[in-house]
């Protein structure tokens, strides 16, 4: 069972490096894309994603309003803020929604390996073909 | 010279006769010329209209002259209304200065000189225009003042916003694409494994750069979770740039306020930092920000610093670098309503805002 992202961020070229990256993972699919808040909560329920990946400076609604929706809805899926402008104060207010963790967008570099972390060990060796250990230098 | 406006003139005599003598004496000056037969008609014309200059004599029944004074004087908006008496009486100087004492401008005995009587009521006349001149060019000059600093607010964040917008998402591009190369060095080689971490290196370096102009230009918390996450930022940034150690004391009962509220006291706060790391010379700053008062707030700002430039024990407030930025904290408060106070010594300044708001600050957030 391949793991289902939801992604959400208003930037076409953001979605376009994430879904690259993501998808480098061949047990990882991209099962939704949203450009704002309202409707990455409307496609969050109906595509039901096993994790999702949400800006947090958007139009309409910012990324802590759309997890606190999406949290309502099923707080059981992990939600990771990916943002500009991580901060201990963001961080602060993202977990109290039900955020699971806030990765900077602008040092995205550990971001698979926490993705996988968040995921646990359902997923015991995602990308076993040529990386074994990706994230890590 | 154009048309000029004219101004009320109040003349006050219980005997009609001499209202009339007045009126001839001051006609060709061209003002507005009101008549009051007793103390209490000139307080109800007062209340009414604004009046540049009362004529009054001293002895009235009922109310005198001195006793009409002393209840325009107690009335604040009345404070800068020149008060002439006319007296054929009290003619000695303790009578003059008693007169004086009440706020009188001038003091003429009986008989009058009309050349004389017109001329001291031509200058205070004049004087009064100019004065609301001056005080509607200072009306203008504060509405444009506040005008541009809601625009040089406004343009600052458009210009944030077109960083984070257009920059942003190609320094994270940038970013997940050398994730996604690192994760290939063992295919690649060492040698390029060198240079992906030196590009990420650089990245990262563009990122900072980008964020600092962006954050200080707006801070983008501001906006979108409040206040004090957004100055509890820029203190963080603050103190890593400038090695000016910073402590932050933040009243959590402030919760959100007005976004024209929060720009205002963000911006104080930015200032006296800015001020604290050019002038002061000190190594340490404290913000401090909580109600004061049901309905106010203050902000305080601190450091341990060599204190203001000073003429005559003053901290100099206008024509230095200083001046500038603390000139554009009082357009601020005066726009929001608040007060500025400066304490400066040569064991530091410390600078209180006291800003105003609507709402009564209780728990939240």
């Amino acid at each position: 069972m391949r793991t289902r992202f939801l992604i959400v961020d208003d930037s076409e070229l953001v979605r376009k490096s994430l879904r690259t990256v993501l998808q480098a993972n061949p047990d990882w699919e991209i099962c939704g894309e949203a450009a704002d808040g309202e409707s990455a909560v409307a496609l969050f329920k109906e595509v039901h994603p096993n994790i999702v990946i949400l800006d947090f400076q958007m139009p309409g609604i910012n990324g802590i309003e759309t997890a606190r929706r999406m949290s309502e809805i099923a707080p059981a899926v992990p939600i990771v803020l990916f943002t500009q402008h991580a901060s201990s104060d963001l961080e602060k207010h993202a977990r109290a929604v039900g955020i699971r963790s806030v990765v900077s967008k602008t040092n995205a570099f550990p971001m698979v390996g926490m993705i996988e972390a968040l995921l646990g060990p359902t997923d015991p060796d995602p990308g076993a073909k040529e990386s074994p250990s990706p994230g890590k230098d | 010279m154009g048309e000029q406006e004219k101004v009320n003139i109040l003349m006050v005599d219980d005997q009609p006769g001499k209202l009339m003598t007045y009126e001839a004496i001051l006609n060709e000056l061209g003002e507005n010329l009101i008549k009051a037969r007793s103390g209490k008609e000139a307080l109800d014309h007062l209340l009414k209209t604004d009046i540049a200059v009362v004529l009054m004599d001293v002895s009235m029944p009922e109310l005198d002259g001195f006793e009409l004074a002393d209840m325009i004087r107690q009335h604040p908006r009345f404070q800068k209304i020149a008060i002439i008496f006319i007296s054929a009486v009290h003619l000695t100087d303790l009578d003059r200065l008693n007169a004086y004492q009440r706020g009188a401008v001038e003091y003429i005995s009986v008989p009058v000189v009309p050349e004389l009587l017109r001329a001291k009521v031509r200058v205070f006349a004049d004087l009064h225009r100019k004065t609301q001149q001056l005080e509607m060019l200072n009306r203008d000059l504060r509405t444009l003042s506040a005008r541009l600093m809601a625009m040089q607010d406004e343009e600052r964040r458009r210009i944030a916003r077109d960083l984070h917008d257009g920059i942003g998402p190609l320094i994270a591009a940038l970013s997940m694409n050398n994730g996604l190369l690192a994760q290939q060095t063992k295919k690649l080689g060492p040698e390029v494994g060198e240079v992906i971490q030196q590009n990420n290196q650089l990245v990262e370096q563009l990122s900072k750069e980008t964020r600092t102009i962006s954050h200080l230009l707006h801070p983008p918390l501001l906006d979108e979770i409040g206040l004090l996450p957004a100055i509890r930022m820029f203190a963080e940034g603050f103190a890593e740039r400038s090695s000016v150690k910073v402590t932050v004391e933040l009243s959590p009962d402030i919760g959100r306020l007005p976004p024209h509220v929060e720009i205002s006291v963000f911006r104080i706060v930015q200032e006296c930092l800015t001020n604290v790391y050019r002038h002061s010379g000190s190594k340490t700053a404290r913000i401090k920000i909580e109600p004061s008062q049901e309905k106010l707030l203050t902000v305080e700002v601190c450091d341990e610093g060599k204190g203001m430039p000073r003429t005559n024990g003053v901290p100099l407030a206008a024509g230095s670098n200083h001046g500038v930025g603390l000139s554009g904290m009082r357009e601020r408060l005066r726009e929001l309503g608040g007060t500025l106070d400066i304490q400066s010594s040569e064991k530091g300044t410390t600078v209180i805002a006291a800003v105003p708001v609507s709402k009564t600050m209780g728990k939240s957030l």
